[in-house]
């Protein structure tokens, strides 16, 4: 029984530079206890890929990155055989006295791996990033069951290979596609959720440790605000760690009264145009008092 | 009868909240059952981890549990948000306010702490017998549950109308926020029998019929110009566009808030578009698509301004020659969801119909009431109407899933 495993796993995420909760951090321990992989979902930015790769360096272990996108097939993503190779085998087989089998061609050496098979027969523990797995396609999802149930992966022409070490697996979501429940029910399951004003602060100050304190808050509280607006695409925490590193390069030391200073630097925080439309000077101006508006009418915030 | 209260075993208690779970659609079967026994036997007792620190105690133990559980028995989003209330009322009855509690029964009373502890003991001791959940123990801890105040279904459910029958039996003009999840679990289910249907479209397949030709010699480059691996293609099949007409007018007060709910849930689960109309006719889809505190109040000033008498005729002319004009094909659906009373003359509204059915739409009519409409404008309008279907309860919807298709 590894007694306070989460509580050190979150130590060692926090000097990776990944302030987890302590949901997060037991939810992460436990899939390395069960062996089972992560689906980790949420909105874009709120730092879903960047918990695979700190996990990667607080643990020491290779990572391993599988990006995924639509047409994504099993000779991209697990392995494909080296037909080059292979061939240029056979023509000096025909030319050299040495008889070529068959077997032979369709073995390890000619066998590229890709990143899913690179995770299985890694020397080494590592860990795997499925990255945006409802961008694949149904058919990859049902190819990769195989591969997280068992963690195994068949190839027709060599047989099953097994994992030399279980990669501890964190797949990502956007939502984009509704996934299979085949796929779903092999994962924990975590729902990454905005960060709340301390963590998003406390994020912000151990990523740009050099900008100022006042400066940090002010900020982070505006970008809470922010969200609460109805947007169609709500910043998230690399848009925060953006604005703030912008704000700082100006030399910005708080927030300024007059909005009009800030407005230069939204692009940083609203990504499209309807957002920039909505969000003028006056609402600016409120969220920096920290006012938002309800309705017509307007209260200042509890 | 008991008369102490008597302590539920572990397992039992565990296979309990699994079925508490089940019965609000989280999906949780043997292996997520065997799952979170594993992670209590796995989770470190409150006394050995972060000794003195802040974080020890009863209190941090069991919001470890209840994350390691979550992260096991959800598997989405809606299941994830469900979870803090579930868990409370699970294992912390006491600490919901304001809910109605069955005086007169006993039930076993439940530790968490106890449970675990009970758990890891056993394991500890030698586990005479290793927990097998989902098993014969999870079944017979099913059956030996004394009636409960919290689960609904079970052993209520013999003497008579469960909790369940009761919430789908209720009318929908007394809806309930608890019903959402229900609807988005029914419009799931609707909307993945909606049949697909074949297009012009392909797309690659290794299993398909028709050669790619284009791809197949361009993977050929590698193997020296040898199509070693033929690429495939298969026509593409696209679930039908859904369009819902949401009747927003006076006559539909007590129902419009749900069937926009309704509509909403479709939005989610199939793509529906969906419009409101009372005098004219508005789209609402974008405001329907993000889940937003203020989704209520746009539909609301989109809706506002309307007044009076219901248009359906002139807002179904709308939807037909302005908004669907490019979509209505052969694979829409059509959901009118409308008590069927118009201003309009009431030959207009056939005419109308007859164009969604011109152009291939199918439509269906749901209506608030029990009986079918009967207005002059609705009389006019059979055989073109493909199904009538009352929406009166939330049972009405479930018995109409096989129906549509």
């Amino acid at each position: 029984m590894n007694a306070g495993g989460e509580q050190a796993l979150r130590e060692q995420l926090e000097s990776a530079g990944y302030i987890a909760d302590e949901d997060l951090a037991t939810t992460l321990w436990l899939a390395g206890e069960l062996q089972r992989p992560l689906l980790l979902e949420g909105d874009a930015g709120v730092g879903k890929t960047a918990l695979a790769t700190a996990l990667a360096r607080a643990q020491g272990r290779r990572l391993v990155r599988l990006q995924c996108h639509e047409g994504l097939d099993l000779s991209q993503a697990a392995y494909e055989w080296n037909y080059g190779r292979q061939l240029l085998a056979i023509r000096l087989s025909e030319t050299g006295a040495e008889r070529l089998r068959e077997a032979d061609l369709f073995g390890r050496d000619y066998l590229l791996q890709r990143p899913l098979l690179q995770a299985l027969l890694s020397e080494d523990p590592c860990v795997l990033l499925i990255d945006e797995v409802d961008r694949a396609d149904e058919a990859f999802e049902a190819f990769l069951l195989e591969m997280l149930a068992d963690h195994q992966i068949t190839v027709p022409e060599l047989g099953t290979l097994q994992a030399r070490h279980v990669p501890l697996t964190v797949l990502t979501s956007n939502g984009t596609r509704e996934l299979s429940d085949a796929l779903r029910r092999r994962c924990l399951y975590h729902h990454l959720d905005y960060p709340t004003l301390a963590r998003e602060m406390a994020i912000v100050k151990r990523t740009l440790p050099q900008t100022e304190s006042a400066l940090v808050e002010q900020a982070v509280a505006f970008v809470q605000r922010l969200r609460r607006e109805d947007l169609d695409k709500v910043p998230g925490v690399a848009e925060t760690l953006d604005w703030v590193r912008a704000l700082h390069r100006l030399q910005f030391k708080a927030l300024p009264e007059d909005p009009q200073g800030l407005m230069q630097t939204l692009g940083c925080l609203l990504k499209t145009r309807d957002d920039r439309f909505q969000i003028g000077p006056d609402r600016v101006r409120n969220l920096i008092e920290g006012r938002r508006s309800v309705g017509v009418a307007e209260k200042a915030a509890a | 009868m008991p008369v102490a209260p008597a302590r539920a075993q572990p397992l039992e208690a565990i296979a309990g909240f699994a079925a508490l779970l089940r019965e609000h659609g989280l999906k949780v079967g043997v292996a997520e059952h065997q799952a979170m026994v594993q992670a209590a036997l796995a989770l470190p007792l409150s006394g050995g981890a972060a000794p003195g620190g802040p974080t020890s105690g009863p209190v941090w133990r069991e919001s470890r549990i209840s994350a390691a559980w979550r992260a096991v028995a959800c598997h989405d989003l809606r299941d994830w948000r469900r979870w803090p209330d579930l868990f409370e009322r699970y294992w912390y009855p006491e600490r919901l306010k304001g809910t109605v509690k069955v005086s007169g029964q006993t039930r076993p009373s439940r530790d968490l702490r106890e449970v675990v502890q009970q758990l890891q003991q056993s394991l500890d001791s030698g586990g005479a017998q290793p927990p097998r959940p989902g098993g014969a123990a999870a079944d017979a801890a099913l059956e030996d549950r004394p009636a409960d105040g919290d689960d609904p279904g079970l052993r209520r459910a013999q003497g008579g109308a469960s909790r369940t029958e009761a919430l789908h039996d209720r009318s929908l003009s007394m809806w309930l926020p608890q019903d959402l999840a229900q609807l988005e679990h029914l419009a799931e289910r609707i909307a993945a029998r909606l049949r697909r249907r074949l297009t012009r479209r392909w797309h690659d397949d290794v299993h398909g019929r028709r050669l790619d030709l284009r791809r197949t010699l361009r993977a050929s480059l590698r193997t020296g110009g040898v199509p070693v691996q033929p690429a495939w293609r298969t026509p593409r099949r696209e679930r039908p566009r859904l369009f819902i007409l949401v009747d927003v007018s006076r006559s539909m007060e007590t129902h419009a808030q749900l069937f926009l709910r309704i509509a909403r849930a479709f939005v989610q689960a199939a793509g529906a578009r969906v419009f409101v109309f009372h005098t004219r006719l508005a789209e609402v889809t974008p405001l329907l698509q993000r889940d937003s505190a203020a989704v209520q109040e746009k539909v609301n000033a989109v809706t506002a301004g309307f007044g009076g008498g219901t248009r359906i005729a002139t807002s179904l002319a709308d939807f037909v020659g302005v908004h669907a004009r490019a979509q209505l094909g052969r694979s829409a659906r059509v959901w009118v969801l409308s008590d069927g009373f118009d201003a309009d003359e009431p030959h207009r509204l056939a005419e109308q119909l007859l164009r969604v059915r011109g152009r291939g739409g199918r439509i269906t009519w749901f209506h608030p009431n029990p009986a079918r409409p009967a207005s002059a404008a609705m009389q006019a309008c059979d055989g073109l109407i493909e199904r009538f279907i009352p929406l009166h309860r939330l049972r009405d919807l479930a018995l109409a899933v096989p129906l549509l298709h």
